[in-house]
């Protein structure tokens, strides 16, 4: 009975509504230990990151480090690696949407009627998704060795000449396509599923009855139906694309020739491995307004669509 | 005819199905056979399956035990996904509960600061992240291995339309029983809030789980390697077998298998934690 006197009393001093704090510290303790970990592991990063841009901190020294102006972006526009691996980032961004979101929506298609033995299908496609990418990534560098690797023998047993794969400047990026696009395809699928089941079954019916073949009705209902669902996933896919590191770090080191040198893989190497902490600092801020223009301008697409 | 068609489809349907599995296969088939069994199988269907005796199945797996600290790996991998699973649930629906129910100043504020968060790319500044850790003097400690998979910003996001939800009157009632906003979260919101839990939940054991380069700068002590570090070491270091390096890929993947299993309706939760975010 105190109690509700007691709140009855406070709520009545209180500007606020019935719902709101009684205690104005209270939703700091609430919001406090995410507020310093996120502060300390993001926002400060991102601010630091932009600062060291223009100094010339090296790892081991951070105390000796200056400002220098604006001439690690000067000398960035330069690095023919840099510019290589803007290159190879842009190749693999587009053809991964292609490939990846292409091979999802025809994968959910294909699951999407009702046949015997969907569920297997189903299970297989997704099996991949459940591996790591480092685990993909050593997997796959086990059954692409061009000299007695499983690919290579299957594909010597139908009649084909043994192909280099990774060891080659030339093919090197598309079996990384290749090989993320068959990780990560299940995954989308099932997105994709989730919506086409959304779909009504009237629709396709009464699209049936005007006289629609089914190539008609993939193309004036199931597609555009689909819309919100695709921009979603292709940008979803875009952002991760374009951080793309790891198959290249376990499969190629980036090579052969820096053919398959990304973005953010020279980041990594040029601040950790070089210790050029400065020069890193500066290509991720070139780099990191980059995607943030790329996911900002998802986020008005996506409302627009959803 | 009507036959033949069925049957070149269902071909073509377990061809395609295959092309998906058959690297799972021989990764668990190549894993239970003897080294120089792997390469005599490879222009064979036997490469996807394994050895033919029983008692060889393992042998693969405890010349790897014997080898290295699997078990320990094992461990430290468990340990970092359990500390950021439930500090994550934990930290992040607190977080998320002050933006759902409570008014304060600059409550709109710092909410438009823990959107445009989710813009930055954690994954470019891995560098000044390292140099932070490096000051603090954490580097080479399993606290900093987890520390910054903890707090994040989509997560919040995500308990927070959970909570709004709530109906205030469940709240209110509970406040004039003399509940405090404390025992509100912990008896009202999170019970409430189970699949939400559930989607942090699963999507930050399989980040930890497989999270890669974060703990292979912080780290340098073996015995600290979460699985997915030990696997790349592992793979450098002579003499290398391919049956173990398999039988590690295995390892690695049954857990998640596990969680994939049990957890899947969570999964497509998580989508815009990479993406949109808007719902």
């Amino acid at each position: 009975m105190e109690a509700t006197n007691q709140y009855a009393d406070r709520n009545k001093k209180s500007k606020f509504s019935l719902h709101a704090l009684n205690f104005h510290l209270q939703p700091l303790y609430f919001m406090l230990p995410a507020i310093i970990l996120l502060g300390v592991f993001l926002f400060l990063p991102a601010i630091l990151t932009i600062y060291y841009a223009f100094t010339d901190y090296y790892l081991l020294t951070p105390d000796q480090r200056e400002f220098v102006g604006f001439s690690n972006f000067v000398e960035l526009f330069t690095d023919p690696v840099f510019m290589k691996s803007l290159q190879n980032i842009a190749v693999f961004v587009v053809c991964i949407i292609i490939v990846q979101v292409g091979t999802a929506l025809g994968l959910a298609l294909l699951i999407n009627k009702n046949r015997k033995g969907n569920i297997f299908l189903k299970i297989a496609f997704f099996s991949p998704v459940v591996m790591s990418l480092v685990v993909v990534s050593v997997l796959w560098l086990y059954l692409l060795n061009p000299a007695d690797g499983l690919i290579n023998s299957i594909l010597q047993a139908v009649g084909i000449d043994a192909q280099p794969f990774l060891t080659s400047p030339k093919q090197a990026i598309y079996v990384i396509v290749f090989v993320s696009a068959w990780q990560g395809a299940g995954y989308q699928m099932l997105i994709f599923l989730a919506g086409l089941q959304n779909i009504s079954r009237e629709v396709y019916e009464a699209a049936k009855i005007d006289g629609a073949n089914r190539w008609q009705s993939f193309l004036h209902i199931t597609l555009p139906l689909l819309r919100p669902t695709t921009t979603l996933i292709i940008f979803t896919t875009l952002i991760a694309a374009f951080k793309l590191i790891i198959q290249p770090m376990i499969m190629t080191q980036g090579g052969p020739l820096n053919s398959t040198m990304t973005p953010i893989y020279y980041i990594f190497q040029t601040g950790f491995t070089d210790r050029l902490v400065g020069y890193a600092s500066a290509m991720t801020v070139v780099f990191g307004v980059l995607i943030a223009i790329v996911s900002f301008l998802q986020r008005k697409l996506a409302k627009e669509d959803i | 005819m009507q036959g033949v068609k069925k049957i070149v489809k269902t071909i073509l349907l377990i061809l395609l199905a295959s092309l998906f599995v058959f690297p799972l296969l021989w990764m668990i088939s190549s894993s239970m056979k003897p080294e120089e069994s792997i390469y005599q199988d490879l222009d064979s269907i036997q490469a996807l399956l394994p050895s033919f005796e029983v008692s060889q199945w393992l042998t693969s797996y405890s010349e790897l035990f014997a080898r290295f600290d699997i078990l320990g790996y094992l461990f430290n991998s468990i340990l970092y996904a359990a500390i950021v699973t439930f500090g994550s649930i934990f930290i992040n629906g607190m977080a998320g509960y002050a933006f759902a129910k409570f008014q304060f100043f600059g409550k709109n504020l710092l909410f438009s600061l823990l959107l445009a968060m989710l813009i930055v790319p954690v994954e470019t500044v891995v560098i000044t992240q390292f140099t932070i850790i490096h000051n603090l003097g954490l580097v080479n400690s399993r606290l900093a291995v987890v520390l910054p998979m903890i707090a994040n910003a989509f997560f919040i996001y995500l308990f927070r339309n959970f909570f709004i939800a709530v109906p205030n009157s469940i709240i209110e009632s509970a406040r004039i029983e003399g509940a405090s906003n404390w025992s509100i979260f912990w008896r009202i919101m999170m019970p409430m809030s189970k699949p939400a839990i559930a989607t942090v939940g699963t999507l930050s054991f399989i980040a930890s789980w497989n999270d890669y380069i974060w703990p292979l700068m912080i780290l340098t002590d073996g015995d600290k390697f979460p699985l997915q570090v030990a696997i790349t070491n592992i793979n450098s270091t002579q003499p290398v077998f391919t049956n173990q390096i398999m039988a590690i890929l295995t390892i690695s993947t049954i857990p998640l298998i596990i969680v994939y299993i049990f957890a899947q309706k969570y999964l497509l939760q998580g989508l815009g934690s990479s993406g949109t975010g808007s719902k």
